[in-house]
């Protein structure tokens, strides 16, 4: 239950070899990209380019700054299991929507190219 | 596994209870409310959902009473709904949401870990009293405010009844928070607090199911938060999220409430199903047959769970590609269950089966689990379910498997653990009878339902055809036999709590880890870790080959 | 558990704990966890969102041209900043910088009334111009069918994504006081590590809600 500090410290030397360069580094790719998104999405809106960029930022965010890369393997499972099964409930949810009746559509707006049999 | 010396093994003549054991460790009122001890957590969540349970029993029998007559008979329209809406409330989220995992997976998962607590014991604390918040909340809510919409709160009523609903929506989002957290503890507990020795696969069965429960909660009840929380901030605020006059989409509401509530029914079934594994190789003397392929149906059903929510809206207006789709799936739930009901009864066969109490419930929970089981996956025929859905047919099919599988083995556990918990045993007698009065009462109180379902009665309503009222009294007449079995029981598990007979550290002789400390357990579980040599419910004897599952 | 300036501290192992790895390894797992519902969480949001966007696809495009996009991109570079810093604070931390750490902390949670103060700004801009959610709208700019619910999920979304702003915010100030009582140090750092985790969170949300409410 005792830790013996020095063995400790000399540890934490070997175990941490980074620096605190790479938090810099992602800090500004994570702002260049900050930049890029606001520029495409002002001039050429695409919510691909948008999400592209998001979950690349996103991924920087989790993989560096939540040391991620050095999480032991049950972290990223939960992690990413919960990214998954947003992904099933959008999948499931918004399948329903793009084939339904048109007539029981939210604003009774027509799905853009899929019309369901009435 | 090290033994402490006061274990009446050593003593076989003269059953004790430890002098000093987590009961009466520590003194007075002050030390149980701030206790983190799991076994105590345990033991109040007990009688928290004891007293949810009559609560919900008494709406229950106040609706029967209703039904009793094609016309009014008690109450009027808006008490009807009010009535039902409390009755799944109570039942759903102060009972069987938190019932096995909050009393049994609190006191037992340690135990048969073989650890000293919980991972994060005062997180443990925290859960009890947000339970303790949520219910009081909820139904304190439902009670004064009127809430007449159903435990499922659909919109666009419940976002437009002048009944009052916030206070239950934030109960419910408590207590889902109380859950959330209780799922959380278990999954870090079985992740790092396992004794030496105890390898994934030799964890009990009971503790694969709380696991898989533990996932289930942690992932969905999110979802359910949110949910809840948006039709009390659209009642205060007409967001317009749900209602079609702002362009929003009622039926969105039934799809983020349902992509919870549908995985919460095997919160409540997978628990249930690990304390039927662990009494069925206790009461037959035999290891339990397909040990693997039963810890991965429980994943397996957990999983798979998450999928089918939209069987619970075939006739929303849903398309018909979500319908097949989620018809399709839930009917592989059937699969896993039934890889489980062939796996029990394989390790009944040529078993040294004990005629007690708990076997009667056993036998009582694998019939309805199957029948429960089988009308499900004709619920899930899309084509079926268009008659069925809001009938008493889908009533009496879930109240197969939350009544007839889930409280059976709420039963069971209790029958099983009470000496563990409380070192005394109750009459094995009055235990028969009771039982037998259940099995019997569910049986006569939910059949006529699926008739009456399959004749076209809908739920929810309190007046009907006259030609549905010989069924319906039928039903009334089971159900107080129901309720006269679950009175007999609290009757005799409190006498035995103060006067039963000492029951010694193992009355049945089982070979699971937890009963391999004293009944009571001491308040720090074990003296010494323990080390892990073998399979838990080992029941061979030494050099007796075991039939192993070949697939 | 504190201990004079400069000086090593131990972290308390809790009784149920063997070793103060396995209690880390459960602490982590256990936030990581948290975090797991958290996405859960927010995931009704954006489905919500979705749904909605796809079809007023018109009134959603013309909201998000209204909305300040100066003060969404700022709060970005705040957040991600803020991120930075307590990443950076962390860092110090395992190196027995208290000092340093806890000049970090304090610049993390500055950053977070800054992003409140500008989220609280532009609340105020659309109560005065009538884009309110639901039943209170009365924008004149926006009018494509479906703009109150634009605003609806804006509301929604950036409301709980504030709530936990000001929860982790709560946390870090907590932590703060820790590592000014000298608690933390290079040999017990993990409430450290476990607060900007969940800050980590706040910014992970943000990094998806920028474009997706700004920038479409």
């Amino acid at each position: 239950m005792a830790h013996e500090p020095a063995q400790t410290e000399a540890g934490k030397a070997e175990h941490h070899g980074h620096g605190a360069g790479r938090y810099w580094l992602v800090w500004a790719v994570l702002l260049a990209c900050t930049g890029l998104t606001v520029y495409t999405g002002h001039y050429h809106p695409s919510i691909v380019v948008a999400l592209v960029i998001a979950i690349f930022k996103a991924s920087l965010v989790v993989l560096f700054f939540m040391h991620m890369t050095e999480a032991p393997g049950t972290n990223r499972l939960v992690f990413s299991v919960s990214l998954v099964f947003t992904m099933v409930l959008m999948l499931g949810v918004f399948g329903d929507l793009l084939t339904r009746n048109p007539m029981s559509l939210p604003g009774g707006a027509p799905p853009s190219e899929f019309h369901a049999a009435p | 596994m090290s033994q402490p010396s006061q274990l009446s093994t050593e003593h076989p003549d003269k059953p004790v209870i430890p002098a000093v054991n987590y009961l009466n460790a520590d003194r007075g009122v002050w030390s149980w409310l701030t206790t983190i001890d799991h076994k105590r957590i345990g033991v109040m969540y007990l009688v928290s959902v004891l007293i949810a349970f009559l609560l919900g029993g008494i709406f229950a029998m106040a609706l029967r009473l209703e039904l009793l007559t094609p016309g009014p008979t008690i109450m009027g329209a808006n008490t009807y709904n009010r009535m039902f809406t409390l009755h799944g409330v109570v039942m759903i989220f102060l009972f069987m949401i938190p019932a096995i995992p909050g009393v049994f997976g609190n006191f037992l998962l340690p135990l048969m870990l073989g650890a000293k607590d919980v991972a994060f014991p005062r997180l443990n604390l925290l859960s009890l009293y947000l339970y303790w918040t949520g219910a009081t909340l909820a139904l304190s809510g439902m009670i004064m405010g009127g809430t007449d919409t159903g435990w499922t709160f659909y919109a666009p009523y419940s976002t437009t009844t002048p009944m009052t609903l916030f206070p239950v929506l934030l109960g419910v989002f408590i207590l889902g928070f109380s859950s959330i957290l209780t799922g959380l503890n278990f999954i870090v507990t079985v992740h790092t607090l396992r004794a030496p020795g105890m390898g994934w696969m030799r964890l009990q069965l009971f503790v694969w199911a709380i696991y898989a429960t533990s996932i289930i909660q942690v992932l969905a009840t999110p979802v359910i938060g949110l949910t809840v929380m948006l039709i009390g901030i659209e009642k205060v605020g007409h967001f317009g999220l749900f209602d079609p006059s702002r362009g929003g989409d009622p039926v969105l509401f039934q799809h983020m409430f349902w992509f919870y509530s549908h995985p919460a029914v095997y919160i409540m079934v997978l628990p249930s199903m690990g304390v039927i594994s662990e009494a069925i190789a206790a009461f037959a003397r035999k290891n339990i047959f397909g040990y693997k392929m039963i810890a991965y149906s429980s994943l397996g059903i957990a999983f798979v769970g998450f999928f089918a929510w939209g069987h619970h809206m075939f006739v929303s207006g849903q398309s018909s590609l979500d319908n097949g789709a989620f018809a399709a799936i839930s009917m592989l739930v059937g699969v896993f269950t039934a890889i489980k009901v062939f796996n029990w009864v394989a390790t009944l066969y040529r078993g040294s089966i004990a005629v007690k109490t708990p076997l009667v419930y056993i036998c009582g929970f694998l019939f309805f689990v199957v029948f429960g089981g089988m009308t499900g996956i004709a619920v899930a025929t899309v084509s079926l379910d268009v008659h069925w859905h809001d009938t008493y047919f889908v009533i009496a099919h879930f109240h197969f498997i939350m009544v007839g599988a889930v409280i059976m083995a709420f039963l069971i556990a209790l029958h099983y653990w009470f000496p563990k918990m409380f070192g005394r045993m109750y009459h094995e007698g009055w235990g028969m009878v009771a039982a037998s009065l259940i099995v019997l009462g569910f049986n006569a109180t939910f059949i006529p339902q699926f008739l009456l379902g399959n004749a076209g009665m809908p739920r929810r309503y309190y007046i009907y055809p006259e030609r549905y009222q010989a069924l319906n009294v039928a039903s009334t007449a089971g159900a107080s036999l129901l309720a006269f079995g679950f009175l007999i029981i609290l009757i005799y598990l409190i006498y035995a709590l103060v006067r039963g007979p000492i029951a010694g550290d193992n009355p049945w002789d089982s070979r699971g880890y937890e009963w391999m400390t004293t009944s009571p357990p001491p308040k720090h579980n074990f003296d010494v870790t323990p080390v892990i040599t073998q399979d838990s419910h080992s029941y061979q004897e030494p050099g007796e080959e075991v039939e192993h599952v070949v697939i | 558990m504190s201990s004079s300036e400069g000086g090593l501290t131990k972290p308390h192992l809790a009784h149920h704990f063997e070793t103060i790895e396995k209690q880390d390894y459960a602490v982590r797992l256990g936030m990581w966890l948290f975090l797991g519902t958290e996405v859960l969480l927010f995931a009704g949001l954006f489905l919500g969102y979705t749904v909605y966007r796809h079809f007023y696809y018109e009134a959603f495009h013309q909201a998000s041209r209204h909305l300040a996009l100066w003060a969404g991109t700022t709060n970005t570079i705040v957040l991600i900043t803020s991120s930075l810093s307590v990443a950076l604070a962390y860092h110090a931390i395992k190196q027995n910088k208290k000092k340093q750490c806890a000049a970090l902390l304090i610049f993390t949670i500055l950053c977070a009334f800054v992003f409140l103060g500008i989220k609280a700004f532009e609340y105020r801009e659309k109560f005065l111009e009538g884009a309110l959610p639901g039943a209170h709208y009365h924008f004149a700019e926006v009018t494509a069918p479906g703009a109150n619910l634009y605003y609806t999920i804006y509301f929604l979304s950036t409301g709980l994504h504030a709530i936990h702003v000001i929860v982790g915010m709560s946390i870090l100030i907590w932590i703060l006081a820790r590592v000014l009582k000298g608690e933390f140090s290079a040999t017990n750092y993990v409430p450290v590590e476990l607060g900007g985790l969940y800050w980590h969170l706040v910014d992970l949300v943000w990094i998806f809600l920028f474009p997706l409410l700004y920038l479409i």
